[in-house]
């Protein structure tokens, strides 16, 4: 397989190397890659088993860091002696 | 009371309008100013500052754009501002984590060595990942290690991937180009997961 992929990303028009492929990265995740370059993405990394392990662990790494945030729940309201603190301040 | 009515009232330094605005738009505040500092005291603290910055610049509002977005930024503004005077001497020297290549752009193993992209210590001295997880017996936080990034690393991850705004929000609240929020953000999610995997 390595082989298979060494030749046909030094020697296939179109198809990305691995430097390639981080350099999508960012706009992979953000769907914003063209219909092209999205093809190509998709393709390499059905070759390199690298790039998935490297594609997964991104992956995984923002759904850590955005599920940490679901820890603390965004109250509806702020208590009452806040509330008070606040407009005290405002009124100094 | 509508959106407009309340905006006269404040702009007349109305104390009803004020209380009211405390009470329904209060909880969303706190709720954003948290998620940056994430320790409760800090963010009530944050949050009495940044009221006081809303009366104190409410001539300034711009009919133009929501009261909501306007509270927010003023909101994340005012975390991002606390974080900051908490950051000194806590940050960590980023090595470069970013993948290393051959010639044919074949990935190849980690560098061994360690460039600093950024040192925003003071004396330059920062400390890696490594003697982070291991000095603190308490399992190092995610949030804790987001904070030990230099401040325009942390920055963008906080306002991108934990306040959910767009790439073209981020470069207005931060007033960079949405070219380098790309960049900056790529950079700090790329250092988080090499310390994940080290840290697992
Ligand atoms: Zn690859």
């Amino acid at each position: 397989m390595l082989v298979i992929k060494r030749l046909m990303t030094r020697y296939m028009p179109g198809m990305l190397t691995c430097q390639q492929v981080d350099r999508f990265l960012y706009d992979y995740h953000e769907g914003q890659l063209s219909f092209a370059e999205n093809i190509k993405f998709k393709f390499h990394l059905s070759m390199c088993t690298d790039c998935q392990a490297y594609v997964s662990g991104y992956k995984q790494t923002i759904a850590s860091i955005k599920a940490s945030e679901q820890i603390e729940q965004r109250p509806e309201k702020i208590p009452e002696d806040l509330v008070q603190a606040i407009l005290k301040s405002i009124k100094r | 009371m509508s959106e407009s009515r309340l905006v006269d009232g404040l702009l007349n330094h109305n104390d009803v309008a004020f209380e009211t605005l405390v009470r329904e738009y209060g909880g969303a505040m706190y709720g954003v100013i948290l998620a940056i500092v994430n320790n409760p005291p800090d963010a009530q603290d944050c949050l009495q500052k940044a009221f006081v910055q809303v009366f104190e610049n409410i001539q300034s509002f711009r009919r133009d754009s929501s009261l909501k977005t306007w509270l927010h930024r003023i909101a994340v503004n005012a975390a991002l501002m606390l974080l900051r005077s908490q950051k000194r001497h806590k940050t960590v020297a980023l090595e470069d984590y970013s993948q290393h290549y051959n010639k044919y752009g074949e990935r190849t193993v980690f560098a061994t060595h360690t460039a600093h992209i950024d040192t925003d210590s003071a004396d330059g001295s920062g400390n890696n990942i490594e003697q982070l997880f291991e000095r603190n017996e308490t399992k190092t936080t995610l949030h804790q290690l987001i904070c030990q990034l230099p401040e325009k690393y942390c920055n963008v991850l906080l306002l991108r991937d934990i306040q959910g705004l767009s790439t073209k929000e981020t470069s207005v609240y931060l007033d960079l180009s949405e070219a380098v929020v790309k960049t900056q953000l790529h950079r700090a999610r790329l250092f988080l997961k090499a310390a994940f995997l080290k840290a697992k």
